[in-house]
């Protein structure tokens, strides 16, 4: 490592002895980084090893740290967001924080909106004319007057990206980034960084999916429980070697799906609908099958689940559990019929973020762990602690607010919540975006675990690999209809590729 | 709860040469959480200590029961205005319903003894703070419009219907009527009876049942909830029974203690509820609030008034002081609750 040499060494921001304490925990522990100008730094580590807490350090979000930092050989003292950003420093949250309620130009402009020509007013139409020549130059299509809500997970976090790039920042800092997006969106967004680094611009690039870092960092940095473990050139890395700094031992990240005898169908649709997002759906799911729901953004694979599980019941076609039809207009009604799900958005939909992990945890299995409407604090808090130990959840006790929780380990509690009572049908919506790799292969056990028991599981996933992996067969979507169903030896990444990207109808007779 | 039990995982957050800044961390999680979970006891005690101090009469058993009588209309509708705050809702109409409430009440204590009469007299208070809970909830949670509004019409509508209904107080309440505001077991007033059993009643459903957990889930996150299977419309409409019933109560033992029946009562009763839920720390975003904060909030309240009126502050000034104390006690909480990160 070229640390101790003069600012020309191209080290942009040195950060020294970086420690940052939450009550009862120590996220960062006297860390040393150097990030270097037009180099794509990795950063990786377990859930909770302080990736994002030492990232928002250098954003100016966490003024109580300790330690020394100097950006552009100069040494600065961070106290707040605005001073990080006029010193060069752009942070790509984890969490989405966009507001819902304004445009994709209002929140890519969002404080430093361009002004009218009348002196206090703002220009939408300037705004909006930036906006559009940004999103083109980052290869995203989106309509920069569209409002954010109506956006999907998925494009608001290219939103985020597009913000963050607008800023044309010395340091541009992506916070798992990709954690929904597809292949395309990330070769897009890899060319872009790339091109962002080729001009001088540093990239801190965190990230759970090992095969993005091998694929666009030059150095990778590996935390460990608020320790800097190694940093190292990417061409000195494994996998392996990778996953053993990360988690401290040698770990298997595929899990081989065992064996199942398929029984009955459990779950089936037929001609599912919903004006505007998707129509004429129609497969089974039998038990003991995990089914795979693959396609681009903007499929409408989401929303086949969201109607399945009622969130947005479809307006038309029929929905089959146990081969008895069933009306599915709430989450409750889906509930009662024995389905369950995950749900994508799990910021909107999943967390109760100022109540206790405990009460996030046990809100599915209350039922089963009250009596007269009594709940069973000491059987609750068994429960609890094995979810806990199962799945890995870093946290300081049972009743930390899940606000206080690193971004996956905010994941790891709601899929949590579902893996508590198993259904008879469980949809898994995204079920391992931004978790580590040692929780992601507990995840896939449990979902294993699960069909081996004779349910029927439907896994949306944006991750080929685990798509892959983990599905008996695979449904591929295209513009809101089933484009084409592979068997699990039949699939391949380019046959599903092909079909999600809609160029032929690929090696099908 | 116990913020005590530490997990293995985070326990390991440094070994050796590390344990320092680790032990630090813990020292200031105690500090700071005994701030955020008790500073309102170390209000309410600071304000008697003050009073007592300031004014010898102040301190007596007398004025203690006193104290705790006043404060039990206010708190037992308090208790019910947590449930609502707790779901992101509010419940302006209360003082309104206590007012409606009373006078058919009042209605039936007023004439001959009879079991019917005397029945009537007692339970119709609690039917109509049910009913007009229950109007309030199928409202909000049926057609789905804003709490404030809602509330805001009925406060207006039910004050309107009572004092069409019937201007001129009543007073000549049979004298079995006195014994509800009036009587006490022991030394202990019976509606400060009531409020204790209240307190504890709501604080076992809000910290053990599941029916709680839900209030906390589906103010916190609503849309949550759904998605988890919880039945969000009927939780809404179940708090504001809940408020209504409270109102009855309290409409029993607010008439009974004065012997009189007026179309007029009650009227800022929502506001002194909130003030003590809000002082309590409770959210009016929803989610977060404390049943026995509530209740230490409406004490702090009570203990005010009693202190100031002893201390001859006038009216006026004593309105001045309690609005500048509410400000101030829910501006602190944010502060503390900011600390934290
Ligand atoms: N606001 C907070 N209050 C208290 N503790 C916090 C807070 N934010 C993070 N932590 C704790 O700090 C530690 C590091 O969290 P951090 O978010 O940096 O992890 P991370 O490496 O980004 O993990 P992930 O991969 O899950 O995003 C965790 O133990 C977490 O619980
Ligand atoms: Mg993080």
């Amino acid at each position: 490592m070229s640390s101790g040499a003069a600012p020309p060494d191209g080290i942009v921001v040195r950060m020294r002895q970086i420690t940052k304490i939450f009550p009862g925990t120590v996220a960062v522990n006297r860390v040393d980084l150097d990030i270097r100008a037009g180099e794509i730094h990795g950063v990786v580590g377990e859930n909770g090893a302080g990736k994002s807490t030492l990232m928002r350090v250098l954003a100016g979000l966490y003024p109580d740290y300790t330690g020394d930092i100097e950006i552009g050989g100069q040494v600065v003292r961070l106290t707040n967001p605005r001073q990080a950003r006029e010193l060069g420093v752009a942070l790509v949250h984890q969490e989405l924080s966009l507001v819902p309620e304004l445009t994709v130009a209002d929140n890519i402009f969002l404080g430093r909106e361009p002004y009218a020509r009348i002196p206090g007013l703002i220009s939408r139409s300037a705004a909006e004319a930036q906006a559009r020549g940004l999103l083109r130059d980052i290869g995203i299509h989106l309509n920069p007057a569209a409002k954010v809500d109506r956006l999907s997970v998925a494009e608001r976090q290219l939103v985020e990206i597009a913000k963050g790039v607008s800023l044309n920042p010395r340091v541009l800092i992506l916070d798992e980034p990709t954690s929904s997006l597809t292949y395309q969106e990330i070769r897009e967004l890899f060319r872009v960084i790339r091109g962002l680094a080729a001009k001088g611009t540093a990239i801190v690039y965190i990230s759970h999916k090992l095969d993005e870092v091998f694929a666009v960092a030059d150095r990778v940095t590996v935390l460990r429980d608020g320790h800097r473990v190694a940093t190292a050139p990417i061409m000195e890395w494994t996998e392996a070697g990778l996953i053993q700094a990360m988690v401290g031992r040698d770990l298997s990240t595929l899990f081989p799906r065992s064996e199942v005898e398929v029984r009955d169908v459990r779950l089936e649709v037929r001609h599912l609908g919903r004006r505007g997002a998707f129509r004429h759906i129609s497969f089974q799911v039998r038990g003991g099958e995990v089914v795979g729901l693959y396609g681009l953004i903007g499929s409408g694979r989401s929303e086949v689940a969201e109607a399945i599980y009622g969130l947005t019941p479809a307006d038309e076609g029929e929905i089959l559990v146990d081969g008895m039809s069933v009306l599915i207009r709430t989450p409750r009604d889906a509930i009662s019929h024995g389905i369950a799900m995950t749900p994508e958005d799990r910021r909107l939909r999943g967390l109760v973020s100022m109540l206790s992990l405990r009460t996030n945890l046990s809100l599915r299995a209350l039922r089963l762990l009250s009596r007269l409407g009594f709940v069973d604090q000491s059987r609750e808090r068994a429960e609890v602690d094995r979810m806990i130990h199962a799945l890995g959840i870093r946290t300081v006790s049972q009743t930390t607010e899940v606000a206080n929780l690193s971004g996956g380990t905010q994941q790891k509690v709601v899929i949590g919540r579902w893996l508590m009572v198993p259904p008879k049908v469980l949809i898994l919506d995204e079920p391992t975006r931004g978790i580590d790799v040692g929780a992601k292969a507990e995840v896939h056990a449990i979902i294993d675990g699960l069909a081996g028991d004779g349910l029927a599981v439907l896994l949306i996933s944006s991750e080929l690999p685990e798509i892959l992996g983990m599905s008996d067969r695979i449904l591929v979507m295209k513009n809101g209809t089933l484009g084409d169903e592979f068997s699990r030896r039949e699939a391949t990444e380019e046959r599903i590729m092909a079909v999600a990207a809609g160029l032929t109808v690929a090696g099908k007779a | 709860m116990n913020e005590r039990e530490v997990w293995s995982r985070a326990g390991a957050a440094g070994g050796g040469e590390e344990g320092e800044p680790g032990a630090a961390a813990v020292r200031r999680v105690s500090l700071a959480t005994a701030l955020r979970d008790y500073g309102i006891y170390f209000a309410l005690v600071v304000l008697v200590i003050y009073f007592s101090l300031a004014v010898p009469q102040f301190r007596t058993t007398d004025n203690a029961l006193l104290i705790l009588l006043q404060v039990s209309t206010i708190g037992i509708i308090a208790i019910g205005m947590t449930f609502t705050i707790l779901t992101a809702g509010i419940d302006l109409s209360v003082g309104s319903l206590l007012a409606v409430a009373g006078m058919f009440s009042g209605v039936f204590a007023q004439k001959d003894p009879t079991t019917l009469n005397v029945f009537l007299a007692l339970a119709l208070p609690i039917f109509i703070g049910l009913l007009g809970g229950m109007i309030n909830g199928l409202v909000i949670a049926g057609a789905g419009v804003n709490p404030l509004i809602v509330t805001l019409g009925t406060l207006t509508a039910f004050r309107g219907f009572i004092v069409w209904y019937r201007v001129n107080p009543i007073y000549d309440l049979q004298p079995y009527y006195r014994i509800i505001g009036q009587g006490s077991i022991g030394p202990v007033p019976i509606p400060v009876i009531i409020l204790l059993l209240m307190t504890v009643a709501a604080y076992i459903i809000l910290n053990y049942t599941r029916y709680g957990r839900y209030v906390y889930v589906v103010g916190g996150n609503p849309e949550a909830a759904r998605a988890a299977g919880i039945n969000v419309p009927l939780m809404i409409f179940s708090v504001y029974v809940i408020s209504g019933f409270c109102v009855g109560l309290s409409a029993l033992i607010f008439t009974s203690r004065l012997m009189a029946a007026q179309a007029i009562s009650g009227q800022d009763f929502n506001l002194q509820a909130i003030a003590a839920a809000v002082v309590g720390g409770a959210s009016l975003f929803g989610g977060r609030g404390k049943i026995t904060n509530t209740i230490v909030g409406a004490l702090i309240m009570g203990v005010l008034f009693n202190g100031l009126v002893m201390l001859n502050v006038p009216a006026p000034i004593q309105q001045m002081i309690i609005g500048v104390i509410i400000i101030a006690a829910v501006w602190l909480d944010g502060i503390l609750r900011q600390r934290r990160h």
